[in-house]
């Protein structure tokens, strides 16, 4: 298991306020939310890559992961755990930042298997990315191709514990360190790319809009951004395919 | 909280719609997409979308060593990998004119039935959990880590093994390693009746699965559809009886067949299928201790070894259906072209696409399950 | 024609009786069950219908294409198989690398769909007459087909990501006592144009 902090290109998180200051009735809210947050974890585990196949039997009666409190959800607005098991590939990696913005913070990613840490075994695939932590903070990786059911458990154990001593904010380096985050995806996907979320927008609401916020990047995105519009569906079918014959 | 620019809309009122389902969709189908368009809850239009699980493993494979490769295979489809490392073995092995000796035969034989065994229990729980039957979901699942535990016994891998190679396995079986093949088999027999009650005879399941998803032999034939999804429309065609590889041919099966060509008869075939492995299984573990000799043929150095120029066409049957390779040799110490001939590239894009057709919204889900595609196969 | 259990004598005269229907053929059994047939391009529709119309060759079960730089030729290889005979039969063809088209067989079998629309994707070819040849699989991908033997893979990863390097302490201390990888990652790719972000 790698700790981000190890890994040189990720700015490391904010340090909680030690204890002493501050309101002390505030301080026992904040520790009675991160007692919470710990104990019911939604996981929306994207089945990206052959990582998804050791995840039903840590969820299912052999390992049993609900004893933790964490339980697979259908959507990514109700879920705090963004699992992405397995390789990343580019075709895929576009849906995941689109679920990663659509998930309500606080919000943790884990990187499963091998090749979101660095390729894997598909390091010199054309259609895979490399390193997820590039595209997305990542708060935690279990590495192992694939990790067994227990290795996934032991990693989620230390995720709740990262979450009830506040250690585990890592989704705040992608509305700080914005433009960072942007580049790289543009870098991929071509320098038209652009989510439905106005992450700038989130990042003041939320207080996090820092120096890093902005930069070169964000600057080509405002040339190019099309304002948002209510969102509407197209799917490029054409009209009753009928029967295909 | 609604964003600053947020403006309602009104459509006009429609009974038309159009859903995703997938890529992110919490089952064990894995990374596809299928697009539909609704009239009320029928489907009038669908279109698979594939390939978020691209890898591009042909042109890895033209990179890397004859005996690297190995690695690579298993992960092309990854709840039922013994498939695909004996079939990439068995073209190495026609290629360079390698014979395997009989033990190593017959230990790839009961490695590919657990492993056979292992992807129907996991699609059972699938199936299951389409009509909200979750426990079928549990108990497959848990029996299925019985399976993977003899597999890490023997290789190391709960899931990707790379114990089938070029030549023959790996390494001889654990001292008393058949007995627990066998008790395992014996505890998953006793299962079965569970599974009957809970799934195959319950009403709840039978009822959602009947009628649903018809596809006619004609059809079947036309689209190419293999496994066990052509022997629900009346067709016995097993590779393994009627292309036999390995020693197959000295078993004795049968090969199941429905003939209603639904949900229903596909989950029916597949129970019987299992069946029918665990009667191989049987008679392996009755005569893999009289089989003595070699488990492996003599390879040159893995790392400078050249293969003949030639190409070959091999074929196993998988959980899903027909499984084959086509490798090409320039004479190199690489493979010049390897094809992957996924049997889920057939029956989860078009047969997938024209079944959804005319369904109700609610039976998508059972369909595609039914189906047994496995998305890695199609994207490869 | 009558089912039969394995490829006997009668059902090999049978094959190779019917091909002889066919000009310009080559055949050649490879194994038991599988055989060889060398042909010139534009007879394999004629080769295919005879197939399925009179031997049972229902089920296409792929259609490869392999990729010949040095001939300026890519070969296509068309795998069909009969229920009835229980013999594959293996078409090979070449045809030019440029312009790079051929007719589709879509017609005679439903799956060439599919296959034909993978090698569009994959090595660029295009077939007249299949139903459909937008993407599927590469849909995100502006690059030269990839599977052509001129796209090198690895180049184009290491434009695109660059290179991390991974160097654990246990890897150090091993390589203090003169152990380690012999062999660095960029010296078995001949130091192409490679800088490495720590």
């Amino acid at each position: 298991m790698t700790d981000l902090r190890t890994i040189p290109v990720v700015a490391a998180g904010e340090e909680r306020p030690s204890g002493g200051q501050g309101n002390l009735l505030a301080r026992v809210f904040d520790e009675l939310t991160a007692f919470c947050r710990s104990r019911s974890l939604f996981m929306l585990h994207y089945c990206t890559g052959c990582g998804a196949v050791e995840l039903p039997p840590a969820m299912t009666s052999r390992f049993d992961m609900e004893r933790l409190g964490i339980q697979p959800m259908v959507t990514p607005r109700q879920a705090d755990i963004l699992l992405v098991t397995g390789y990343v590939s580019t075709k895929t990696l576009k849906r995941i930042i689109l679920t990663y913005e659509q998930m309500n913070s606080p919000k943790y990613v884990i990187g499963i298997c091998s090749c979101t840490v660095n390729g894997g075994m598909y390091w010199q695939s054309y259609a895979t990315a490399k390193k997820l932590n590039d595209y997305l903070p990542v708060d935690m990786y279990i590495a192992g191709c694939m990790p067994r059911p227990e290795a996934v458990i032991s990693g989620l154990r230390e995720l709740i514990a990262n979450i009830r001593a506040g250690r585990s904010d890592y989704w705040r380096d992608y509305y700080r360190r914005y433009d960072h985050y942007l580049g790289n995806q543009q870098r991929l996907f071509g320098e038209n790319w652009q989510t439905p979320t106005d992450v700038i927008a989130e990042a003041r609401h939320y207080g996090l809009f820092g120096p890093e916020t902005l930069g070169e990047h964000t600057a080509l995105l405002e040339q190019h951004q099309t304002p948002l519009q209510p969102f509407e569906m197209r799917l490029g079918l054409k009209q009753d395919k009928g029967s295909s014959s | 909280m609604r964003p600053e620019n947020y403006q309602a809309v009104s459509h006009p009122p429609s009974h038309e719609y159009e859903v995703f389902f997938g890529p992110n969709h919490p089952g064990i189908e894995g990374n596809y997409a299928l697009k539909v368009r609704l009239h009320g809850d029928e489907v009038t239009a669908a279109r698979a979308d594939g390939g978020y699980l691209h890898r591009g493993f042909e042109k890895l494979m033209e990179g890397r060593l004859w005996i690297q490769n190995i690695a690579l295979v298993p992960r092309i489809c990854v709840p039922d990998p013994v498939p695909m490392e004996v079939c990439y073995s068995l073209a190495i092995e026609a290629l360079g004119g390698l014979e395997v000796p009989e033990r190593a035969q017959w230990i790839r034989v009961m490695q590919l039935e657990l492993s056979r065994i292992a992807a129907h229990l996991f699609t059972f729980g699938g199936n299951a959990a389409t009509t909200g039957m979750y426990t079928p979901m549990f108990w497959g699942i848990a029996d299925r880590d019985l399976i993977l535990d003899l597999f890490e016994e023997l290789s190391g891998g709960r899931v990707y093994h790379i114990y089938n190679i070029p030549g023959g396995v790996r390494r001889d079986l654990p001292e008393g390693y058949l007995k627990r093949v066998s008790d395992t088999l014996d505890y998953i027999e006793s299962r079965l009746p569970d599974y009957d009650n809970l799934m195959f005879t319950n009403q709840v399941f039978v009822r959602r699965a009947t009628g649903v998803g018809i596809m006619t032999q004609e059809q079947a034939l036309d689209w190419g559809v293999t496994g066990p999804n052509l022997r629900a429309t009346g067709l016995p065609f097993d590779v393994r009886r009627d292309d036999p590889y390995l020693i197959y041919d000295q078993l004795e099966f049968d090969v199941p067949v429905e003939e209603a060509g639904d949900a229903w008869a596909r989950t029916l075939v597949r129970r019987a299928e299992l069946k029918q492995s665990l009667r191989i299984l049987r008679q392996v573990v009755a005569r893999l201790p009289e089989i003595d000799g070699p488990i492996r043929a003599p390879i040159p150095n893995p790392l400078a070894w050249n293969l003949p120029l030639g190409d070959v066409y091999t074929r196993v049957e998988s959980s899903k259906g027909e499984l084959a390779y086509y490798v090409v040799s320039n004479g190199g110490d690489k493979p010049w072209r390897v094809h992957v001939r996924g049997p889920s590239a057939m029956h989860a894009v078009q047969v997938l696409e024209h079944l959804v057709t005319g369904a109700r919204i609610e039976d998508v889900a059972q369909i595609m399950f039914s189906l047994d595609a496995c998305p890695p196969e199609v994207d490869r | 024609m009558t089912p039969t259990d394995a490829p006997g004598h009668d059902v090999t005269t049978t094959l190779d009786f019917l091909l002889q229907e066919v000009d310009g053929l080559r055949t050649r059994w490879v194994a038991p069950r599988r055989l060889r047939v060398d042909l010139p391009a534009e007879t394999l529709p004629a080769l295919l219908e005879l197939l399925k119309g009179r031997a049972g060759y229902v089920h296409l079960s792929a259609i490869s294409c392999v990729d010949w730089p040095d001939d300026g030729q890519f070969e296509l290889v068309y795998h069909t198989w009969s229920y009835e005979l229980n013999v594959l039969v293996m078409a090979h063809i070449r045809i030019p690398r440029d312009p790079g088209v051929y007719l589709s067989i879509y017609d005679l079998y439903r799956p060439a769909a599919f296959f034909e629309r993978d090698i569009h994707e994959m090595f660029g070819l295009w077939f007249e007459g299949s139903p459909d040849m937008g993407k599927f699989i590469l849909t995100e991908w502006e690059g030269p087909p990839p599977m052509r033997k001129e796209f090198d893979g690895e180049a184009w990863v290491m434009e695109q990501f660059g290179w991390q390097e991974y160097r654990p302490e246990w890897l150090t201390e091993i390589e203090a006592k003169g152990g380690g990888i012999s062999k660095r990652p960029e010296q078995l790719r001949g130091d192409k144009g490679e800088d490495g972000t720590a």
